[in-house]
């Protein structure tokens, strides 16, 4: 079942001084629990696709459809509620509120939600050992370091049990060691939870984790490979 | 909603040594405003305090003519019945009566030019306070010769001391000039200067030998000190019905300037509450915007997983009042510390007291806070902090979390 659907996106920044065209009519259809990695070199469109597929930014033409909701007919809070019931995010940087614990930036969608305590605490709980920081629950991100704030973000993420989790370069800051690490238990929730993951990179250890790797060149799809 | 509180609480302290002098500035202003209206109310209420209680008293009995024309004829007859009549009602607490004549008192040196008080010492010391003013004898003592009270000051000019003769001469009921001779038995100093330079006490019985009249059993002025200020009016409304022929007054109508001081206390409290609160409102949108522009990235991010604009701005408000509200106990305990201090001691203004001798009020000032102060001044800052953070929020929820993500 498809989740995801871009039909003939494109985004072009500027267009009225000097226009960059940064994505060129990608068309595209992410499955329900894919492991999708975007990839390409730096300024072919990652983060302008995923932006766009996550409703942070509005396309220049075509389309996005998320579980057959046209977002661009979303606007405002209706966005901003949008995404929290359906899209978890994991950014590249300046994922976690500071000033919260490991444990209260994981529950702080589903407390935006208005889930129950109960069952709040029982996630919570649950994904902070899966990602093996049970011991560090009470940590806040200054005290923990850039493998272990990912690895909050991912359990943030995945928290409300949303459709899918963007993750734009979630690993563009880490050591390749933690980016493995993070991968390996990011695909292990992806088959555990069968949560959709679509992640961007450009790391070679990361892309070979992917079990589909779509390319992009200037903004357009260069090759989409399922393994 | 529990949620914010605790990011909003948990964000006034990233950065600690900011809002602490933000904290700081809050609570020293909340401290001088409400140390500065209290001293000013202090300031007023000495004016006002000394004046009734050096002469005027709250509510008057008198002649209808006797305030436009001061002349020794327009008397109140029967003075004793109805000095009674006033002590019985229930909001008077004390009550004396004057007989006033103008004239002049001289010395082997000189002569002045004086208003003579022929007073009751025993009740002349419950209404003014001349009797804690002498510095030296006492306040008209029985004796052989007739006493006299005079100010140290007037006692120099005319070259005299304690148990100096001097004589009083002045126009009797009639008409005629008449003198008689004293002794002085005590100095006083009022600490106003006008009041010291022309004023002189005897004895009433002692002056009425001179004046004449006894019979008539006149006085000038009958004065009366109230339980509360606020009971005045209606004292004079009771004895008015009561003193057919006499006029009663109070001290607003006989000291205008009164009336108009104890107006001004609100309308100078506005002012300066207004001239804090503007302050601390450019305060405040300054430190809040830095706060919000600092966290571009942060709020960016919020609002991409979920948190909607109302949130976000809701934070940021919390954050403020938050601000103002840490700050506030802190004003406030500053400010129980200092009227404690101060309340008890005074703050003493000898340095400027030749000028407020002038205008009748004495060199210790007591800090009177209004009971509603605290209450004003508190809100006023919880207002303005609520003002203050609207900007900043503002600014904070107008943030694209596209933008703000990619923010440098
Ligand atoms: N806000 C922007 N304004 C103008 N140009 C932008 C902006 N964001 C990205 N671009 C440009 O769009 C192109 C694609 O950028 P981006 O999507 O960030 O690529 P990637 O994430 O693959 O590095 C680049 O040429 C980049 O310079
Ligand atoms: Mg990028």
């Amino acid at each position: 079942m498809s989740m995801i659907v871009t039909t003939d996106l494109s985004r072009t920044y500027n267009p009225d001084t000097i226009p960059v065209h940064a994505l060129r009519g990608v068309t595209l259809t992410i499955g329900s629990g894919e492991f999708t990695a975007i990839v390409g070199p730096s300024g072919s469109g990652k983060t302008t696709l995923l932006n766009l597929i996550g409703g942070l930014d509005t396309p220049s033409g075509g389309r996005v459809l998320v579980g057959g909701t046209d977002m661009s007919r979303l606007s405002g809070n209706a966005l901003i509620d949008f995404r929290k019931n359906h899209i978890g995010f994991v950014f590249q940087s300046y994922n976690l509120i500071p000033v919260l614990t490991a444990y209260e930036n994981a529950e702080f969608v589903m407390l935006l939600q208005g889930r129950p305590e109960k069952e709040r605490r029982e996630r919570v709980r649950a994904l902070l050992a899966a990602v093996g920081l049970e011991a560090h629950m009470d940590r806040r991100p200054s005290q923990l370091s850039g493998g272990q704030q990912q690895r909050v973000a991912v359990a943030r993420a995945l928290a409300p049990r949303p459709d899918f989790i963007l993750a734009d370069e979630p690993t563009a800051n880490l050591d390749s060691h933690s980016a493995e690490n993070l991968l390996d238990m990011m695909a292990r929730l992806n088959g555990e939870e069968g949560t959709t993951f679509l992640f961007s990179t450009h790391d070679q250890r990361v892309i070979d984790r992917a079990r589909r790797v779509i390319t992009l060149v200037d903004g357009e799809v260069a090759e989409d490979v399922r393994r | 909603m529990g949620m914010l509180i605790r990011i909003a609480w948990r964000n006034i302290w990233r950065h600690k040594t900011r809002s602490f002098v933000v904290l700081g500035a809050i609570s020293l202003g909340i401290w001088s405003l409400i140390f500065l209206l209290s001293f000013s109310r202090g300031l007023i209420y000495n004016l006002i305090d000394n004046s009734i209680r050096r002469e005027i008293g709250h509510v008057q009995v008198e002649h209808e003519n006797y305030r436009q024309k001061r002349e020794i004829g327009y008397l109140v007859e029967e003075s004793a019945r109805k000095v009674a009549l006033m002590a019985a009602d229930p909001a008077v607490e004390a009550v004396t009566r004057r007989l006033l004549v103008s004239g002049m008192v001289s010395s082997a040196r000189g002569a002045r030019g004086v208003q003579i008080w022929g007073v009751e010492p025993g009740e002349e010391g419950r209404v003014s306070f001349i009797r804690e003013k002498i510095t030296e004898g006492d306040f008209l003592p029985e004796g052989h010769s007739p006493p006299l009270l005079i100010s140290g000051r007037l006692a120099s000019r005319l070259g005299i001391q304690m148990k100096s003769k001097v004589v009083l001469t002045f126009q009797d009921l009639d008409g005629h000039i008449t003198a008689g001779a004293f002794r002085v038995a005590g100095l006083f100093d009022s600490g106003t200067t006008p009041f010291d330079e022309g004023t002189v006490m005897v004895r009433r019985e002692d002056l009425l030998v001179l004046t004449g009249g006894a019979e008539r059993d006149p006085a000038h002025q009958l004065v009366a000190v109230v339980v509360h200020p606020d009971s005045a009016a209606a004292v004079r409304d009771r004895l008015t019905a009561v003193m057919a022929g006499d006029k009663v007054t109070t001290y607003r109508e006989v000291a205008p300037e009164i009336a108009l001081y104890e107006s001004q206390i609100g309308m100078s409290n506005m002012i300066m509450i207004t001239i804090f609160m503007l302050a601390l409102i450019f305060g405040i949108i300054n430190t809040m915007l830095m706060a919000v522009l600092e966290r571009v990235r942060e709020l960016g991010m919020l609002m991409a997983i979920g948190m909607n604009r109302r949130k976000v701005f809701l934070m940021v408000v919390l954050e403020t009042l938050f601000l103002g509200l840490t700050a506030m106990p802190a004003g406030l305990i500053l400010v129980e510390v200092s009227l404690a201090f101060f309340g008890q001691t005074g703050i003493d203004l000898r340095t400027f007291s030749e000028g407020m001798r002038e205008y009748g009020m004495s060199e210790v000032v007591y800090p009177d806070p209004a009971t509603d102060i605290y209450l004003r001044v508190s809100l006023s800052v919880v207002a303005t902090a609520f003002l203050g953070a609207l900007y900043p929020a503002w600014k904070a929820v107008r943030l694209k979390p596209v933008d703000a993500l990619t923010k440098i």
